[in-house]
């Protein structure tokens, strides 16, 4: 059984897990100029970005000879529901019968325990357990290092570093195949972030900006831009609303030891999205909210094209930037973009946010 | 010895090289079609204005526009800004207490709104044609009507034709409908004024609230058929600043005049002689992996100084190192 998985954000945990569960991995290729135009090709023309982008993951996994791809699915009224399905059924239109396991929430999937069944193959369940309980504590590690990355990569001295940096501890963490490795893993990824040197900068002029939206557009930068890099890149010190360990969180694991930060986010928008319209609308609004009581100084909304969820937080977007006094951009993300005139918008919309704060700095 | 300040804007259109002396006031304008040759335009407008100001000191250069990159690395500018920024402190500069510009360009278009002089929203519209000058110089011409004369005529209108259509195919057929009735010329051409207006309003300016003071600006300001269009449209005065056409380039010189005195550094300008070095710009698209990105390379006198459009750096990072081995 060679097994793959969509290509998003990380995908160094993915494979771990699987691995360790005694599969044989391929890691599908980071998506291309060609993953997308795959995927447009042989996508509906309704259906929405990340699906066709994945659609074309999916097919160049296959041509490299995986016959099992395990996803998660989607969840509420969002259309995402249905995709698994969908695109099973042009894979096999295309001559790829190959298995399909979407991986739902646990309590609304009853089919959960089957296909968990299929993935822990021979292991023994305290051997699924443990894999499970490692791989989420690798990914906790992983996120919090990304998240210092882009928090020093605007300062660092030397254009690059921070970038390198980054992938020497991805690389670190790749080696660790238990507890006292993701030990030594994490140190050294200690030493090797101290190692990056960066400019002073006094508190005041420091620009942070929140990445919300879709969880796919804002986890993978191949489709957005490389947008953490580019803001960095533009002096600004980025977080995004997503990371695998509280997607993680919040829909795999029963929340009764805490509160997961997507459901605070959840909580932050009530005023403004009520109940669940599917994808991570209400999460991008609440996240909008919660960057600015964290004193985030300006917000990138990026909404995948035909994406209707986001199309509703959109709309809504005016008025909380307005209620709350922080600036937002929004990005619409398709095949299109990263052309001249996003790049335009972008870099205007970051000497917004600075002037803006510089003129708070003086009153 | 006098200091004058040059602004550069390379837009897809039309590449503009201005001076700005010391109180602000425009020396020299210079204003090419780019046609695919930004290097080209940009050497003969500096050229021009070197030999017309041979004596003048140049203290700083800012660029702007959609080829604000491969400008800035020509000619060694201070500062390199997107237009957007660029129009808001040039409109600000002259008139401090305007809240919303609109600039309508050749090929795209704008809103900016501001408070206390600082750009707090901006809306672009690069897909939709029906809202530039494009669109105006393409019927135009379909009408045989130099461009020059078409805001004069739409003046004289005496009758109200609204012309239909969000878009300029629509726009189109309903005129050509509209002329069939009988309709003079001149209201024709009002009515498509009105309807560019209430378009790009509609479109670029879409659940914004816009407050006077409005300015409006960029090519299509010229043209005094849009300029009532809009003042009804808005049922306010709208005020026209006097370097209207070359806004961008103006603001890219201010903000290099406003670099340089901050800095007290030395302009970074390559100066005039480095025009006598070839710049070439060669784009080829790299098979390293399938991405297939078009890399764009420019090269000066053989050697490559800027590279873009490599998603993954790897022709950046090239550069570099064979830039620092050569030194
Ligand atoms: S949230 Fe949007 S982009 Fe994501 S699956 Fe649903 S419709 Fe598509
Ligand atoms: S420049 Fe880099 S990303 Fe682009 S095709 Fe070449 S190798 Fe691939």
């Amino acid at each position: 059984m060679k097994i793959s998985f969509p290509y998003m954000g990380t995908v160094l945990v993915y494979k771990k897990l699987l691995q360790l569960l005694g599969h044989e991995v391929i890691i599908p290729p980071r998506p291309t100029k060609r993953t997308i135009d795959l995927g447009v090709k042989y996508s509906p023309e309704f259906a929405c970005f990340p699906f066709k982008v994945i659609m074309g993951t999916y097919i160049e996994a296959c041509e490299m000879g995986v016959d099992t791809i395990v996803s998660s699915g989607g969840f509420g009224p969002c259309r995402a529901g249905f995709y698994g399905e969908i695109h099973r059924r042009i894979l096999k239109s295309l001559g790829y019968d190959i298995d399909l396991i979407i991986l739902d929430q646990p309590l609304q999937d009853k089919n959960f325990l089957k296909k968990v069944k299929f993935l822990k193959g021979n292991n023994s369940w305290l051997d699924v357990i443990k894999a499970v309980k490692f791989t989420y504590r690798l990914i906790q590690e992983i996120d919090r290092f990304e998240k210092e990355i882009y928090r020093l990569m605007p300062y660092e001295t030397e254009p690059g570093q921070a970038k390198k940096a980054w992938n020497s501890i991805q690389a670190e963490f790749d080696q660790a195949i238990d507890q006292a490795g993701l030990e030594r893993a994490k140190e050294r990824s200690l030493d090797i972030l101290k190692s990056i040197k960066v400019h002073e900068i006094p508190e005041k002029d420091k620009i942070r900006i929140g990445i919300v939206g879709e969880i796919y557009v804002v986890m993978e930068p191949s489709i957005n831009m490389d947008m953490e890099e580019l803001l960095c890149k533009l002096g600004c010190e980025v977080e995004r609303s997503q990371y695998l360990s509280e997607w993680v969180d919040h829909n795999l694991l029963p929340n009764i030891f805490k509160k997961s930060r997507d459901a605070m986010f959840i909580e932050k928008g009530k005023p403004y999205i009520g109940r669940a319209i599917g994808g991570h609308a209400q999460q991008s609004v609440g996240a909008i909210v919660d960057f600015k009581d964290r004193n985030f100084d300006g917000i990138i909304h990026l909404m995948p094209f035909a994406c209707l969820p986001e199309l509703i937080s959109q709309s809504i977007i005016p008025r909380i930037s307005k209620e709350h006094n922080i600036p937002v951009l929004t990005l619409a993300i398709d095949e299109q973009t990263g052309q001249t005139n996003a790049l335009t918008r972008i870099e205007a919309f970051i000497d917004l946010v600075r002037n803006k704060k510089a003129s708070v700095n003086i009153a | 010895m006098s200091k004058v300040f040059l602004g550069i804007d390379v837009g897809s259109v039309s590449t503009n090289v201005i001076a700005l002396d010391h109180n602000y006031e425009l020396l020299f304008n210079y204003y090419a079609r780019t046609s695919g040759q930004p290097i080209e335009s940009i050497k003969t407008g500096l050229e021009k204005f070197h030999s017309q100001y041979p004596d003048l000191i140049v203290a700083g250069v800012g660029t702007t526009g959609s080829g604000r990159q491969l400008a800035g690395v020509m000619v060694g500018a201070d500062v390199v800004k997107n237009e957007i920024t660029a129009h808001a402190v040039a409109t600000t500069h002259f008139h401090p207490e305007v809240r919303t510009i609109f600039e309508i360009g050749g090929q795209d278009s704008k809103i900016i709104l501001l408070k206390d002089g600082i750009v707090v929203d901006f809306a672009m519209n690069t897909v939709c044609a029906a809202g530039t000058g494009s669109f105006l110089d393409h019927q135009a011409e379909r009408m045989k009507i130099p461009i020059e004369k078409f805001g004069e005529m739409a003046l004289k209108s005496k009758n109200e034709v609204r012309i239909a259509g969000r878009c300029t195919v629509f726009a189109e057929s309903d005129m050509i409908a509209k002329q069939q009735y009988g309709f003079t010329k001149e209201d024709i051409i009002n009515g498509l004024c009105q309807a560019l207006v209430r378009n790009y309003i509609n479109n670029v300016g879409r659940g914004k609230k816009l407050e006077p003071p409005f300015a409006f600006q960029g090519g299509v300001a010229a043209n005094v058929g849009i300029r009532a269009a809009f003042e009804k449209e808005i049922k306010h005065k709208v005020i026209i600043p006097k370097y209207f056409g070359v806004m961008g380039a103006i603001g890219a010189a201010i903000l290099a005049r406003e670099k340089i005195e901050k800095s007290q550094e030395k302009t970074t300008f390559r100066g005039f002689g480095a025009l006598q070095t070839e710049f070439v710009p060669k784009s080829f698209t790299c098979n390293g992996c399938s991405n297939s990105c078009e890399v764009i390379r420019v090269t000066a006198g053989g050697k490559t100084i800027a590279v873009w459009g490599d998603r993954c750096g790897t022709w950046k990072e090239k550069m570099k190192q064979s830039l620092s081995e050569a030194i």
